[in-house]
């Protein structure tokens, strides 16, 4: 967290800055406190597009037309400085978010194999996968894909090495130090545990995404092993 | 309304797509719209339309459209051979054309000759009418919404424009160059250039690469020798990504995305194609030649602003057209 954060153009109408290569809650935290406040200060009106937050660097848009880049690199330089000097944000609570989970069976249909790789049982993957509060750090891959971490160290597995062409909507996954719930049916990669019923994408709705970059989850076993 | 045309035949893929969504993109929506924005401001140019009105997106053609009733439509981006069948009419593309209930709309695909360009726009009067979600009516494939029913054109759906039909706007030609020069885009170099070997920017931009058949409007698949990434520079923790960004996963071979890519990536990004060579990028098809060229900012800003004025000139040249027009407008149909 020490290393200051770089500014390197992106394209000719936006800006990258990457605040670390690493992922952690603090970068992260960082991350979205210069969202917000590039939000809050540059807009739409002046040149501005809607900023894109990742887990340690932030998409800044502009029109070159209508900002020119070397004004809107000094103005985000000295936000990014702003931020910077204000230290990391303390981890102030996001709203909690509990899932329940139908963990394995058709559900989840890589648990036991998952369990096997591990040398665990496919109760202890459960136990640990349903027996912390993740962060979402940001949203990706597809709409509403919350990338939630970190899973326990014991869970660390690389992806599949063939994706399956459609995991059900609501599939819960692992992958690496990372866990999400599959938002609909798509392509994916990643270890299937269990599933859920709750909707985490919705278009038609005031707040498409049910979880938001900061959110806290929980995954609450309700059938399977346990 | 009732300017309706009816699939016969849908396609490869063939989609409605306007000016995309791009501010959605921190919910991990993919921009989506026109590949070719140049493309689906003509078709809309033609018909009084709004520039980014929504248009339907046809790619390489193999489709087939009942006229359900009588309408003015007007085609931009790549010739696809679109004629009417009955009459062995051609319906050239950068034009607007009367058709008449009942006919057929056959778009027959990339003529020899005419090499340029892999998708066509076609647009309705005041664009086509389907609702907005998100803020666009673009389809967005992966998640299933905007557009018709968030997929694919298939047969039986039924495409209507959002006015009345205007016969009077039949027979306009876009007086300026319809789809551009492919085989050339231009890029700046990209924010992980130190990922990368010295020479990878001078590999990526001093030889010809092909589109793979496996190209989608989520990406340009490149083959060619693979480009190489310094030691374990293949990956990285993932960043938010954009348009004509040219990524560089661990094989070597270059991606370069477009309208439907993922909102964030974990491969490394050599270079970054130019907005004013961004319709030219949406237009490649597979197989076709493409090369890389360095240009740094000021290059890339002096082609958005040539790009703009060529564009500010052929809206006027068709604007008094339209007087020209007016002259010869003819009641009804």
């Amino acid at each position: 967290v020490t290393t200051p954060s770089r500014i390197v153009p992106f394209g000719e109408a936006a800006f990258l800055v990457v605040l670390g290569e690493r992922i952690s809650a603090p970068l992260n935290r960082r991350t979205h406190a210069l969202d917000s406040a590039v939000r809050e200060r540059f807009h739409r009106d002046d040149g501005w597009g809607e900023p894109v937050p990742a887990y340690a660097s932030l998409l800044v848009p502009f029109d070159p037309d209508r900002v020119p880049a070397a004004d809107a690199r000094a103005r985000l330089a000295a936000l990014v400085t702003a931020v910077e000097q204000s230290g990391i944000p303390p981890e102030r609570p996001g709203p909690l978010v509990e899932i329940p989970v139908r963990y394995g069976g058709a559900d989840g249909p890589d648990l036991d194999e998952v369990a096997e790789r591990l040398g665990l049982s496919p109760r202890e993957v459960v136990a640990l996968h349903a027996g912390r509060t993740y962060r979402v750090f940001m949203l990706g891959f597809v709409p509403g894909f919350a990338y939630l971490g970190s899973v326990a160290p014991r869970l660390v597995l690389p992806r599949r090495a063939t994706p399956r062409p459609r995991v059900p909507v609501g599939s819960i996954g692992i992958a690496g130090r990372q866990t999400a719930v599959y938002p609909f049916a798509t392509a994916g990669g990643w270890h299937l545990l269990g599933r859920t019923d709750v909707t985490l994408w919705d278009p038609a709705s005031d707040r498409p995404a049910r979880l938001a970059p900061g959110d806290r989850v929980r995954f609450v076993p309700t059938g399977g092993p346990s | 309304m009732t300017a309706v045309l009816e699939v016969l035949v849908p396609g490869l893929l063939t989609t409605v797509q306007d000016a995309g969504r791009p501010d959605a993109a921190r919910l991990g929506v993919p921009p989506a719209g026109a590949c070719d924005p140049r493309g689906l401001m003509v078709a809309n140019a033609l018909l009084e339309n709004p520039p980014g009105a929504p248009a339907v997106e046809i790619t390489l053609g193999g489709v087939e459209l009942t006229v359900r009733e009588t309408t003015v439509l007007a085609l931009g981006g790549a010739d696809l051979g679109a004629v009417v069948v009955e009459e062995g009419r051609a319906l050239a593309a950068g034009a607007s054309h009367l058709v008449w209930a009942g006919q057929t709309i056959r778009f027959i695909g990339r003529r020899a000759g005419i090499v340029r360009g892999a998708r066509a726009y076609l647009a309705l009067p005041g664009g086509i009418d389907v609702p907005e979600v998100l803020g666009s009516a673009s389809t967005c494939l992966v998640a299933g919404f905007g557009g018709v029913d968030g997929r694919r054109l298939r047969v039986g759906d039924l495409i209507t424009g959002r006015r009345p039909s205007d016969p009077s706007l039949a027979g306009r030609a876009w007086p300026g160059p319809i789809v551009g020069d492919v085989t050339v885009v231009r890029v700046v170099a990209g924010p992980h250039g130190s990922r990368f070997g010295g020479r990878a920017l001078d590999a990526l931009t001093r030889r010809d690469w092909v589109v793979r058949p496996d190209s989608d409007r989520m990406g340009i698949r490149l083959s060619g020798p693979p480009l190489r990434h310094r030691h374990q520079g293949g990956s990285l923790v993932s960043v938010p990504v954009l348009w004509g960004a040219i990524q560089v996963p661990p094989d070597g071979t270059p991606i370069v995305l477009l309208a439907d890519h993922q909102t964030v990536g974990g491969y490394p990004v050599l270079a970054v194609a130019i907005r004013a060579d961004r319709s030219p990028l949406g237009q490649l098809a597979p197989g076709d030649p493409v090369r890389f060229e360095l240009v740094d900012l000021a290059g890339a800003a002096a082609a958005w602003d040539t790009e703009r004025a060529r564009e500010a000139a052929v809206l006027g040249a068709l604007a008094r057209d339209e007087r020209w027009h007016d002259h010869w407008r003819w009641a009804g149909s």
